[in-house]
């Protein structure tokens, strides 16, 4: 029986082993392999069908320069919607509830967009750090905080991510423990909770599905300030 | 998208070089603002401490 509410997002381990590396790589063998058929079965089509619509959409905006990271892009957002997904599941380990993790993904690629701006177009790269037509007065605090700014942009990525699920998944947990305790004092109250834990479930699908899109659009748009 | 409104201004002496509207000159507003800050730490890292006078008691 958990007692502690935090459990759920202590790295799991098995008798000293980390299990951490099963939890990522997990995703990987619940997709199909595309096979080599011209017409494939309904899970392969529809497999095919979300990610040719994805990448088509998250690449509208980027020009050519930045279509080498339509790779990338794709499979870290199948990747992060599968762990939210996943995660989800009772006494199920959410990887992106780890900051650690957000972080790691967060930073290097951020950064990745940042040096690709200041190496191909630096003149560019640099004069975004100041709006169009800032009052001279304001310009080194406009620029100070522009700065500020660029370098939250990892930070605000990976805890986005980490806090959203992270309060989704207590959420769920709490509400879930007061329906049960609720059950054989108020049966009326418990309806109620359980009603309320359902529609939870579903705002917490939404959040898993939206917050794995939100990291990748986000980083879509650094990239296409420095592409 | 860079340097579109080029043609627009006619700017003259310093503000050819330090604007708020080309883009080369919102670099250079830039990279001012940033030695700005590097020179105000420098010389404050490298300014001599004043040492209080030690007095017998």
């Amino acid at each position: 029986m958990t007692l502690n509410f935090f459990d759920q997002f202590m790295s799991p381990t098995h008798l000293g082993i980390p299990l951490i590396a099963l939890a990522l790589s997990l995703p990987w063998v619940l997709f199909p392999t595309p096979s080599a058929r011209w017409l494939n079965n309904r899970l392969l089509t529809l497999q095919g069908w979300f990610i040719n619509r994805f990448t088509q959409q998250l690449l509208l905006p980027l020009n050519v320069g930045g279509h080498k990271w339509a790779l990338l892009f794709t499979s870290l957002m199948v990747f992060l919607i599968t762990l939210n997904l996943l995660g989800l599941l009772p006494y199920t380990f959410t990887p992106t509830t780890q900051l650690s993790l957000n972080m790691g993904f967060a930073v290097p690629l951020w950064l990745a967009t940042v040096i690709i701006g200041m190496r191909n177009q630096p003149t560019a790269a640099l004069g975004h750090l100041l709006p169009e037509g800032t009052p001279v007065p304001l310009i080194p605090v406009l620029i100070i905080i522009e700065t500020i700014s660029l370098f939250i942009r990892p930070l605000a990525l990976g805890v986005r991510l980490t806090a959203n699920l992270t309060a989704g998944h207590l959420l769920i947990q709490l509400i879930a423990t007061a329906a049960f305790v609720l059950a054989p004092m108020m049966p009326t109250v418990a309806i109620l909770t359980t009603t309320v834990l359902f529609l939870l479930t579903l705002l917490e699908v939404a959040v898993a599905m939206i917050q794995a899109y939100v990291f990748v659009l986000l980083l879509s748009l650094y990239l296409q300030e420095n592409v | 998208m860079a340097g579109h409104d080029a043609g627009m201004h006619q700017f003259t002496g310093i503000a050819k070089y330090f604007n708020a509207y080309t883009i080369t000159g919102r670099r250079n507003c830039v990279l001012a603002t940033y030695a700005g800050i590097a020179g105000i730490f420098l010389l404050f890292k490298l300014k001599p401490k004043k040492q209080k006078a030690v007095t017998s008691s």
